[in-house]
């Protein structure tokens, strides 16, 4: 517990107080805190263990670059199971907990497994468990490994998706990416800045650097208040651009937060004309024994607790470098009042300046130098230090220790678009090589540089983006003198740790260039090296570079591993946007939704907010369905189809257009006659059934099933445009405008009589597959007569503002004749008990109409039709296909999926012959019927086959599809 | 991502408010009857699997539900030429279709 709130400084707002929880105990902090910089005024150092050892684990890093402090944060519009505690503000009334450590993470029993760390090396899992089956370890494993517990009870934050477009993208609103907006206000250009962070400014706000000898702030808030009050410039802030694609184009996460926490999360599609990457970079560690002890963190996160966050991660600083940055961390900590034991720098001869600087404020540098070891158990107490060239240690005592090895600059977006970067030996760091088309770099991420270094090629950058000369200007090759050094020349390397967060040590990484996985992609597989949640900010280039040099190679031929989007973690919930729940699909309500309701309609949505059954008189569904069946196999039913495709195709070439699409002669269809067929791909296989309407010769109405009318649609509509676009039609899809009720059973002319049509109805002139339009109800209706039950049934159509008007005097005139509401599940089992077919679940993606019994309708067709070509390959005339037969069952329960076995003796596991499609209870035969996809099954007629079904084999005998009135006598009563 | 132009309602459309529709020129054996077997298949199952630029087809489907002919690179995405259908065949009846 060293950690505490400075009296001065910082960027919080000291007015503002915020009360916040964590593991249960309340705590303080300020506006403007992330919950890092709160939990340290709070004197908390560990917050978490790590992945593999559990080693306790506090704040490495200050922003995103931290790998370690994974914490769960609940705030009033959401919860998060694991998040870096870096990266959240604080809020008021904010839930933090540990999320990993059992008890908690300041005590945890998951410690004990340290002693036995050297046997849970590299591949340890791959090698240990993979006998005899992972799958015996694995639910133990998973108990012990991941980051934090979803709450499933947790409602996800709410989240939108936007698309947007700029004329220049500035990415990081820092020095550069400043001081380029700044340079774009006078150019006119549409800019957009994007910055991670609360507000503009980057680093030079707390860094403590200074530009031209004058503070750097102050230049900063002039920027950001000039950019501000610019009409051609948009500002985002707490803006992470995740991820960049081809065509410049960009997705974006902004947090929109208030007083609360995170309100919204907004997932933006950005397309940018011109980009100015001004990423910046991070720091990079050294590697040492104990390196990952709570205590011991990046110079640049001191830095920034100290200035940005006015707090104080220790009382005695030992700061560890190999250049010159490292020092501004000893300057701001003594200038907050942190004693300064010592700098260690590995350099023989630091520049006076520096020498000078330290010797002002009274800090001792130790130079040539390392740090071999950093003390303590549970938070570091004292570093071991040691010459280079070799000697006697000597200790250093101190709470906290600054380390920094370098630059590492931020080039993962440009990475996204296949740039590779490359290693500059003189500043030791990977920087981009040539950037994708219309990006300029400016800034910290093409190399380390000074700040006012920083400052010009952020306008350098403007000018090249407008069009101007290429402002070449000198930038110093190794602005901050670094002398790499990417590891500890001795000691342990087990206890040297490259990824904080996966627990990847220097000997994970020897112990790979041992095994030979020498490539740095096989590396990282090998070692989880960089696969955190940090994604290995802190942690590649060190890894890579140690790698380099235990095989023999330059760090240039080692290259780097491939950087995928997105750059952070971005939530499942911000990608779905709002398209969750109601918002996923429109709902579609019957226009007698109402009427459906008070009848006691069990919905289903299948597309439409359709009545799956009624729930009357307390039965259940099974009750239910039977008592409809029967009313219209005895009486009379009624469904509502208005969701069934219709589609008008008018004009003089409308027959010929119709005839196209369908297997069956369109052209010998007659004004008032409807015919059924099935619809084609152009490979032959079928998509749709339906039934086609003639009303005249000029209009016909095409009736695909309800869950194809949109499919349908289109797929006219695409023919008519891209194929044959000089036929003289219009195709106009009408499902909606019309309610559609079906009146089906063997009273349902009495019923269309009650009607009152104005055209005669008798079984003589209005014959099966006939239509009719006229006055009906009292309205303008059409009127088809089709069938889909087996029964006599009429399907009466009224304008869609009618349809409840139309079902409540149908309901009226039926009920004294024993008839009811009919629901879909009802209405498809008398379809089965009749053998029709129902596209989708009695077809598959191979079936034809030769599967189904249509070969003689198609053979007979004179004219094209899409996919009848198709029929003629020998794939689709081959003997062994599966074809549709009807099944029935006299003895046991026939159910949907089983498979037909191949002969009497075949035992499963085996290849078999088919499955059933569709299968019921028949009430009007008393036994089981379905339908089934059965190879070579329409010359197996009458054979008795064996299905195997759920562990059960049971006896069924083929037969054309509807055993049920195959003489279709009530059909055409 | 992609953003096309639609060239009836000469608004941008973002890819999720557009239809792809495949290769274009993509060309029906007239009559299939006569096509032989490979042809006919060539018809349905090949294409140019181009990495460059790839004539295709696209529908404003969020927006005026019209089908255009594109020109897109198939790496870079840029869409250098976009043909109303109309166009294209009245070119055709001018060449004497």
């Amino acid at each position: 517990m060293s950690g505490r709130r400075l009296q001065t400084g910082g960027l919080v707002d000291r007015t503002k107080e915020l009360r916040f929880t964590f593991n249960g105990k309340t705590m303080t902090g300020y506006a403007g805190d992330t919950v890092a910089s709160a939990l340290i005024a709070n004197g908390v150092d560990i917050v978490a263990r790590s992945f593999k050892y559990h080693r306790p684990r506090g704040f490495f890093g200050a922003g995103c670059e931290d790998p370690s402090a994974m914490l769960a944060v609940r705030d009033q519009y959401g919860f998060d199971a694991a998040i870096r505690a870096a990266e959240v503000y604080l809020t008021e009334g904010m839930d933090v907990r540990t999320s990993r450590g059992f008890p908690s993470a300041a005590f945890d029993l998951g410690v004990l497994i340290q002693p036995f760390a050297r046997f849970i090396k590299a591949g340890f899992y791959y090698k240990t468990f993979k006998w005899p089956n992972w799958r015996w370890f694995e639910p133990v494993i998973k108990r012990t490994t991941g980051f934090g517990d979803i709450d499933p009870t947790a409602s996800p934050r709410p989240a939108e998706r936007v698309h947007a477009r700029c004329g220049v993208l500035v990415i990081g609103g820092g020095a550069a990416g400043l001081s380029a907006a700044d340079t774009l206000i006078d150019a006119g250009h549409d800019v957009l800045i994007v910055d991670e962070g609360r507000s503009l400014g980057g680093a030079a706000l707390w860094s403590g650097q200074r530009m031209d000898d004058k503070d750097a702030a102050a230049w900063i808030n002039a920027r950001v208040e000039r950019i501000s009050g610019a009409d051609n410039i948009r500002v985002l802030t707490d803006t992470v651009v995740t991820g960049a694609y081809e065509g410049n184009f960009f997705t974006l996460l902004q947090s929109i937060s208030d007083d609360g926490g995170v309100r919204l999360l907004r997932h933006i599609k950005l397309k940018a004309e011109k980009v100015i990457l001004a990423t910046g970079a991070v720091e990079r560690p050294l590697v040492f024994p104990g390196n990952d002890l709570p205590g011991v963190m990046l110079a640049s996160a001191a830095c920034r607790y100290i200035g940005q966050f006015g707090v104080a991660p220790m009382s005695c600083l030992a700061v560890f470098v190999n250049n010159d940055a490292g020092y501004r961390s000893a300057i701001a900590a003594h200038r907050a009042g942190i004693d300064v034991a010592a700098v260690i720098d590995v350099r023989d001869t630091p520049a006076q300046t520096l020498l000078d600087e330290m010797s002002a404020i009274r800090v001792p540098v130790m130079t040539g130098l390392e740090v071999a070891a950093a003390i303590g158990e549970r938070h570091v107490r004292a570093v071991d230090v040691r010459p280079l060239a070799g000697g006697r240690t000597v200790r250093v005592a101190c709470d906290g220790l600054a380390v920094s090895g370098g630059e590492t600059p931020l080039v993962h977006l440009a990475a996204h678009r296949g740039m590779k970067p490359v290693y500059d030996p003189e500043s030791a760091s990977f920087v981009p090589s040539n950037l994708p088309d219309g990006w300029v770099g400016a800034g910290a991420v093409t190399g380390p540089l000074k700040l006012d270094e920083a400052v010009r090629s952020g306008d350098a950058a403007a000018r090249l983006v407008v069009g101007e000369e290429d402002p070449t200007q000198a930038k110093s090759a190794n602005p901050y003198n670094i002398q790499p050094h990417w590891r500890a020349t001795t000691g342990d390397p087990a206890k040297m740790f490259v990824d904080h967060q996966h627990d990847v040590t220097v000997a994970d990484i020897e112990l790979a260039a041992r095994e030979g996985y020498v490539s740095v992609e096989h590396l990282k597989r090998y070692t989880t090296l960089g696969m955190g949640t940090d994604q290995g900010r802190t942690s590649n280039i060190n890894g890579l570079a140690i790698l380099a040099g235990l095989t023999g190679r330059e760090i240039v031929d080692v290259g780097t591993t491939t950087f995928r989007p997105p750059y952070t973690a971005v939530p499942m919930a911000a990608i779905a946007g709002n398209r969750v729940k109601t918002f996923y699909r429109a709902a579609r309500y019957l226009p007698a939704h109402e009427t459906h309701e008070n009848a006691g309609a069990v919905f289903e949505d299948v597309g439409w907010m359709r009545p799956d059954w009624y729930r009357m008189n307390g039965e259940d569904r099974e009750a239910a369905v039977a008592t409809e069946m029967a009313a219209v196999r005895s009486a009379v039913g009624l469904f509502d189809g208005s969701p069934l495709g219709k589609i008008e195709v008018a004009g003089p070439d409308a027959r010929a257009f119709v005839d196209r699409f369908y297997v069956s002669n369109i052209m010998t269809l007659k004004p008032g006659r409807i015919r059924y067929s099935v619809m084609l791909h152009e490979d032959g296989v079928i998509f749709d059934d339906g039934v086609v309407t003639c009303v005249d010769d000029n209009l016909f109405i095409v009736g695909p099933s309800s869950g194809n009318a949109d499919t349908v649609a289109a797929w006219l509509e695409r023919w008519r445009q891209t194929e044959w676009p000089g036929m003289r039609v219009a195709v106009a899809p009408v499902t909606s405008n019309w309610a559609s009720i079906a009146i089906a059973g063997p009273k349902a002319r009495e019923v269309l009589a009650a009607l009152d049509p104005d055209f005669s109805i008798s079984g003589d002139v209005f014959s099966h597959m006939s239509y009719r339009q006229g006055r009906i109800a009292g309205f303008d209706g059409r009127v088809s007569r089709v069938s889909f039950t087996g029964e006599l049934q009429y399907e009466v159509n009224v304008p869609a503002r009618h349809g409840k008007t139309l079902l409540t005097r149908l309901l009226n005139i039926t009920q004294p004749m024993g008839g009811r509401l009919v629901g879909l599940e009802a209405w498809l089992r008398l379809r089965l008990e009749k053998g029709y077919l129902h596209v989708g679940a009695d077809t598959n993606g191979r079936t034809t109409p030769l599967d189904i019994g249509m070969g003689g309708v198609a053979a007979k067709k004179p004219g094209d039709f899409i996919g009848k070509r198709s029929l003629a390959l020998s794939y689709a005339q081959s003997e062994n296909r599966e074809q549709l037969v009807g099944l029935t069952v006299k003895a046991g329960a026939l159910r949907v999926g089983g498979r037909i076995l191949m002969d009497e003796v075949a035992t499963p596991p085996c290849p078999t012959a088919g499955y059933v499609t569709s299968a019921c209870y028949s009430p009007s035969l008393g036994y089981y019927v379905g339908l089934a996809l059965i190879e070579n099954g329409a010359n197996r007629m009458g054979e008795t086959i064996k299905i195997f079904d759920r562990g059960q084999v049971l006896a069924a005998e083929i037969c054309r599809p509807g055993p049920f009135d195959p003489d279709n006598e009530r059909l055409m009563a | 991502m992609i953003v096309i132009k639609c060239p009836s309602c000469h608004e941008d459309r973002h890819e999720e408010e557009l239809e792809y529709g495949g290769e274009a020129d993509v060309v029906r054996p007239t009559p299939p009857d006569g096509a032989s077997d490979e042809t006919w298949t060539d018809y349905l199952f090949m294409r140019t699997n181009t990495k460059g630029v790839h004539y295709e087809q696209w529908c404003c489907r969020a927006g005026c539900g019209q089908w255009f002919k594109v020109a897109r690179h198939t790496v870079s995405h840029e869409v250098a030429e976009v043909i109303r259908y109309e166009d294209r065949f009245a070119y055709q009846k001018e060449g004497g279709e």
